[in-house]
């Protein structure tokens, strides 16, 4: 079995990491219509959405029988369908694979629902390095504001109501979302996340991105894509 | 007060657990169902609650797995973690309330099959055991031990060949005979270093059914009575080795003790585990 490392496959894997309502969703978006402008063929995946568990994940989360352990181990399988089916066969066939989420989300929720850190690091090693790992960094309130005035509600699990900070989903939302925000900042330097500054304008953010990719993506060959 | 292999899962209070946690291991066919339907009546009778599982029957993972598995799609990683959930389900939701119950607890197969499973799978040894960390050590575990020679016509005039009992997934261009020779023996292999290193206690399942049971029987009035583990059974290990006569009884600490002072054979990570886990129960 590989473990965690730096792969030799040619083809490359960008992921974007922050807490909601940072705007890396929006970021890779961006990324995305260029890459594909630009003549690379291009694939995105994102986080939790592996047809084989869907049923399991989705049961557990609407029953709400979901523990910190089977919330992180059912996630856990999530990611290891999409690796072993999708992720790691397109980075073969050279393609550029771009993730919504990666296992760095899966240490600051796990951990903050308190796994073990080592523990959940030693899950995920079966994971691949991602080329550049974009953690778009952004105050609480900001990213608060962004997603409650957006939205009419957060999901039980999402605002952290297993874990029985407060009664009330918003003010729980908070303070899961503030702990999670500790978590990524301690993974900065641990992993070597590529920080971006998420309260700059949406055009500004995108411009940096693209410089890192571009100088990544130097040696990768296009593929010509059926338009 | 209970171990656990490394960290504890959060939340889980280690203490109070009078129940009885034993383990019945072995491979496929080779008659641990049987086994536990005979030993759960006795026990009953005895007048001790029973409590029996088995891998995938989680309410949260047991029917995902069984539909993944007949798709033949599912990834060697994306396998072993899916039972990982699945036992993890077990674990929290039947194993430890009935633990705390005072249920003896039977379980066909452990973390330990699971293991057997991954390995032969190509999965990193090291990984795998991070994985089950968190399981609980149990009181005892009962290895049946059969060679493929005895295992291939129980299975062939009971149930006839599984695709996942043969390895089929890893050994795709085999017919399944050829197959389940190969995968059963790596697996059996696999257990018997899984034996030495979690010291099962090793009963000889090439015997009728009947008499496998009077050594289980009596293996596990040893364990509900709190004696100490004794040369009971005298089957010669391949290696030549003896199973160890002594150690592994779970004592009943009156009290919570000191991480420190509870066990001697894992010293770092086992005394965090103890640590972390005296803080005890917080979210339930």
């Amino acid at each position: 079995m590989k473990r965690y490392g730096e792969h030799r496959f040619p083809g490359k894997l960008f992921v974007v990491e922050g807490i909601d309502g940072s705007g890396k969703s929006t970021q890779l978006m961006l990324l995305h219509q260029w890459l594909q402008a630009e003549g690379y063929g291009v694939v995105f995946s994102e986080w939790n959405s592996s047809p084989l568990v869907r049923e399991t994940t989705k049961r557990g989360k609407k029953k709400q029988m979901l523990t910190p352990s089977t919330f992180s181990l059912i996630h856990a399988t999530d990611f290891a369908d999409r690796m072993e089916h999708n992720i790691i066969p397109l980075l073969k066939a050279g393609a550029v694979v771009l993730c919504d989420r990666y296992i760095y989300t899966a240490f600051a929720r796990d951990v903050v629902r308190g796994m073990d850190p080592q523990w959940v690091r030693e899950l995920y090693s079966f994971a691949v390095k991602p080329t550049a790992a974009f953690y778009y960094r952004v105050p609480l309130d900001v990213a608060m504001k962004r997603i409650l005035d957006g939205r009419s509600g957060v999901k039980f699990y999402e605002a952290g109501m297993d874990l029985s900070l407060s009664e009330d989903p918003e003010e729980s939302f908070g303070i899961f979302q503030g702990r999670i925000l500790d978590e990524y900042e301690k993974m900065v330097p641990e992993f070597d996340l590529t920080t971006v500054d998420a309260t700059l304008p949406i055009e500004e953010q995108q411009t940096y991105m693209r410089q890192i990719v571009k100088a990544k993506l130097a040696q990768a060959k296009r593929l010509r894509v059926a338009p | 007060m209970r171990e656990i292999y490394a960290a504890p899962l959060p939340g889980m209070n280690l203490a109070e657990m009078p129940g009885k946690l034993i383990v019945i291991e072995g491979t496929d066919g080779v008659g641990r169902s049987t086994q536990i339907r005979l030993l759960r009546p006795w026990l009953e009778q005895q007048g001790r609650a029973v409590l029996d599982t088995a891998i995938k029957r989680s309410e949260l993972a047991g029917k995902g797995i069984q539909q993944a598995k007949e798709g033949h799609t599912l990834g060697r990683i994306t396998l072993s973690l899916f039972y990982a959930t699945d036992f993890a389900d077990r674990l929290e939701h039947e194993i430890v309330p009935a633990l705390r119950a005072g249920f003896v607890v039977l379980t066909d197969r452990y973390i330990y099959s699971l293991m057997a499973r991954a390995i032969v799978r190509g999965a990193d040894a090291r990984w795998i055991r991070n994985v089950y960390g968190f399981a609980l050590k149990p009181d005892a575990t009962f290895y049946l031990r059969i060679g493929v020679d005895d295992l291939i016509p129980r299975v062939v005039f009971s149930r006839g060949f599984d695709y996942w009992e043969s390895g089929m997934d890893i050994h795709p261009s085999e017919d399944m005979y050829d197959s389940f020779r190969k995968y059963q023996a790596e697996l059996l292999t696999e257990f018997e270093l899984l034996a030495k290193e979690y010291n099962f206690e090793v009963i000889d399942a090439t015997a009728d059914a009947r008499m496998v049971f009077e050594h289980l029987r009596a293996g596990v009035a040893r364990v509900l009575s709190g004696e100490p583990r004794e040369p009971l059974f005298s089957v010669a290990t391949p290696a030549g080795e003896v199973p160890e006569a002594t150690s592994k009884k779970v004592l009943e600490m009156p009290t919570p003790v000191k991480p420190a002072a509870s066990t001697s054979e894992e010293p770092a990570p086992a005394v965090q585990a103890l640590a972390k886990a005296a803080e005890g129960d917080t979210k339930r």
